[in-house]
């Protein structure tokens, strides 16, 4: 089962990466090779494309800065929910994925208009706050559910033993979802990674590297699809990566 | 794990809020010259010298229209210079778009048929042709032995095209035929601009006569052997490289790739013809200012730029988008420019030409009128229904596009009195 699994998850990316070490004549011909040629003409293309670092940079900055809204937004949203009982909490619930409900194609126009009028167009930080606005839901439920996991009675514990509700809560129930919000975490920077029609309606100068390619790549040969892939998919995974033992330990695996 | 998330939130907030207050570059803003390679020679070869510094930017034409009313509506724009097809100025309001007579052309000759075309029915020059490309056919040399007898490559019919193809299914054990009907495929133009001038000499008018019929019969057959997965294809130099297609119809443009890696390997070819002609329709891109543009001067220089004979040369290379101006090109011309420009005048100069010319005057109806022929194609070709049936039907829809535009009839069709009726 782990096989299969594993095999689902890096075959594409093997194949991704082999093909983008290929000659453009190596990607069209069939069968493909298993290894690759180590031809770096495709990658090299992309190293030379002019705005790319900035791109990359501005992806880079939009994901951190929605992946950090949308934990310090998201996470009490979900502590809420999950231990205060108010009025039109099921509402509320309800509410957080309808923002979901509204594609962006027709809320970008009202949004760019706004943008425009208040200053915010062309900033990364107006694009993060649209990418949070889509990954907040996400960070809700998902924390809400991780705060109803972990038993009141620990915090009541840990009042009696003379903590106050603020330190109860950094003291021990942050460390117990520590990885949880890092699951979430993760969530939000792939979401803003991965979003186009927002970025590339809302920002010009200052376009994330998915706006800045995506929309080239999808009618680009074969072989400078695959490398434009690559390039976009490499930063995605070495965060992952880097974030790896929070999740690790999120599923009983010891930390490493 | 906090602390380092901080500071990089504290630098992020303000490098975004530093890197948005500058920028004095004019805005190119197109829906052309999409593929990687195509934005990074636009860039390096044909901007490089205008003059200024300019910011070429292409994206998808949802994403490019959305931005532009945004900018439109909040009467505030940083777009200096828009570029896209015909079709997309025509679905625009033509007074977002400043008037471009006063812009010095110098010694360039341009086209005075699409000059007009952009115009947009006003007393106004919207907007000016950038560059022009056409569809033709394209064919690996293996499939020239499979060639039915006495058919001329150069001049084609449809039910020759249609016996090659059989020909080259039967040969190589599978259809090698190729259809650009993918998602992104240019499909629709096919029928407007070649099939259907081709069997009717008509696009509108004779949308449902008997001599449709006959076509979309024709075409179906043609699609017996053609390969299966063409309604997967939209460049079909793709597969033409990759050997599973041997011969296909596509945009210039689009066959462009296979020409240029592989010389040798491939022709290209006019459009097949039928009984009213060989019938085939123009590509044009047109370069217009939106009137929100910030240095509406600047962008006029930059659009003399495009329209000057060597950054039109410039453009063809990067583009395998032919010139709208008059020139002499050298010689030393890109494969593709060299093959498909002979295709090209061997099809417009053969004897039974038919061109038409694209439709106009549609305005936001365009993309309604090219669903009414995807529509017909994937109803009658995909679905198999009963022909008669199908055009009766969508000659319903397509009557209301008419009479809701109030477009007038246009080439091969004969000129109308108002709106071009559906006979």
């Amino acid at each position: 089962m782990t096989l299969i699994l594993c095999v689902w998850v890096l075959l594409p990316i093997y194949l991704l990466i082999v093909n983008s070490l290929s000659t453009p004549e190596e990607v069209i011909a069939f069968p493909k090779r298993f290894f690759p040629s180590f031809n770096v003409a495709s990658l090299e293309f992309f190293a030379g494309f002019s705005g790319i670092v900035k791109a990359l940079q501005s992806s880079i900055i939009v994901a951190t800065i929605t992946m950090v809204l949308s934990i310090l937004i998201g996470a009490p949203a979900g502590y809420a929910l999950s231990r205060f009982e108010f009025r039109g909490k099921t509402t509320f619930r309800v509410l957080i994925l309808m923002t979901r409900a509204f594609p962006l194609p027709l809320l970008a126009l009202p949004l760019a208009i706004m943008f425009i009028r208040t200053g915010l167009d062309d900033t990364m930080f107006g694009l993060a706050l649209v990418h949070t606005m889509l990954a907040l839901p996400f960070s809700v439920l998902i924390t809400f559910s991780l705060f109803s996991g972990i038993p009141i009675e620990l915090e009541e514990a840990a009042w009696t033993l003379g903590c106050n509700r603020v330190q109860a809560f950094t003291k021990v129930v942050f460390p117990l979802i520590l990885p949880g919000i890092t699951a979430s975490a993760v969530f939000a920077f792939v979401i803003s990674w991965n979003e186009v029609f927002a970025a590339s309606v809302l920002t010009i100068e200052n376009r994330t590297l998915t706006a800045f390619l995506l929309q080239s790549l999808d009618v680009s040969p074969m072989h400078l699809k695959f490398a434009g892939g690559f390039v976009l998919v490499m930063p995605a995974l070495i965060f992952i990566f880097a974030v790896r033992k929070y999740l690790f330990s999120m599923w009983g695996i010891a930390n490493r | 794990m906090k602390n380092p998330i901080k500071t990089l939130l504290m630098v992020s907030l303000t490098a975004s809020i530093v890197t948005s207050v500058t920028q004095a570059d004019t805005l190119f803003w197109s829906t052309q010259a999409k593929p990687v390679e195509e934005s990074q020679a636009m860039r390096d070869q044909v901007l490089a010298n205008a003059g200024q510094a300019v910011d070429y930017q292409p994206s998808d034409p949802g994403p490019w229209l959305t931005r532009l009313n945004a900018e439109l509506e909040a009467g505030k724009g940083t777009i200096g210079l828009l570029g896209a097809l015909h079709g997309d100025f025509t679905s625009m309001n033509p007074d977002n778009l400043v008037d471009l007579s006063s812009v010095d052309l110098g010694s360039a000759d341009v086209n005075k048929t699409f000059t007009d075309l952009g115009m947009l029915g006003t007393s106004e020059q919207k907007y000016l042709p950038w560059m022009q490309a056409t569809y033709i056919m394209a064919a690996n040399k293996k499939a020239l032995e499979h060639l039915p007898d006495g058919a001329d490559i150069n001049a084609l019919s449809y039910d020759q095209l249609i016996s090659w193809s059989k020909n080259m299914a039967e040969a190589a054990g599978e259809p090698k035929f190729g259809f650009p009907a993918g998602p992104k495929g240019l499909k629709h133009r096919f029928f407007q601009g070649y099939l259907y001038p081709s069997y009717t000499n008509s696009v509108v008018r004779k949308f449902a006569s008997d001599e449709a019929v006959v076509a979309w019969e024709k075409f179906r057959e043609l699609w017996s052997y053609t390969n299966p997965g063409s309604t997967n294809f939209s460049f079909m130099q793709e597969q033409l490289l990759s050997g599973d297609v041997w011969v296909a119809f596509d945009h210039t443009a689009r066959l462009a790739n296979a020409f240029n890696q592989q010389p040798d390997d491939f022709i290209a070819f006019p459009a097949p013809a039928g009984p009213t002609g060989r019938g085939f329709m123009p590509v044009i891109a047109g370069i217009a200012i939106p009137a929100t543009a910030p240095d509406q001067v600047a962008a006029k220089e930059l659009v003399a730029h495009m329209l000057k004979p060597e950054t039109q040369i410039a453009t063809l290379r990067a583009t395998n988008f032919f010139p709208v101006v008059d020139v002499e090109l050298p010689a030393d011309m890109p494969a593709a420019v060299r093959i498909s420009g002979a295709a090209i005048a061997t099809m417009s100069g053969s004897a039974d030409a038919n061109p038409g010319l694209l439709p106009a005057g549609l305005g936001d109806q365009g993309g309604k009128f090219n669903q009414v022929f995807v529509d017909s194609f994937e109803r009658i070709v995909l679905a198999k229904q009963d022909i008669r049936a199908v055009l009766d039907d969508q000659k319903k829809a397509l009557q209301a596009i008419m009479e809701k535009s109030g477009a007038p009839c246009w080439a091969p069709d004969a000129p109308s009195e108002g709106a071009c009726p559906v006979e």
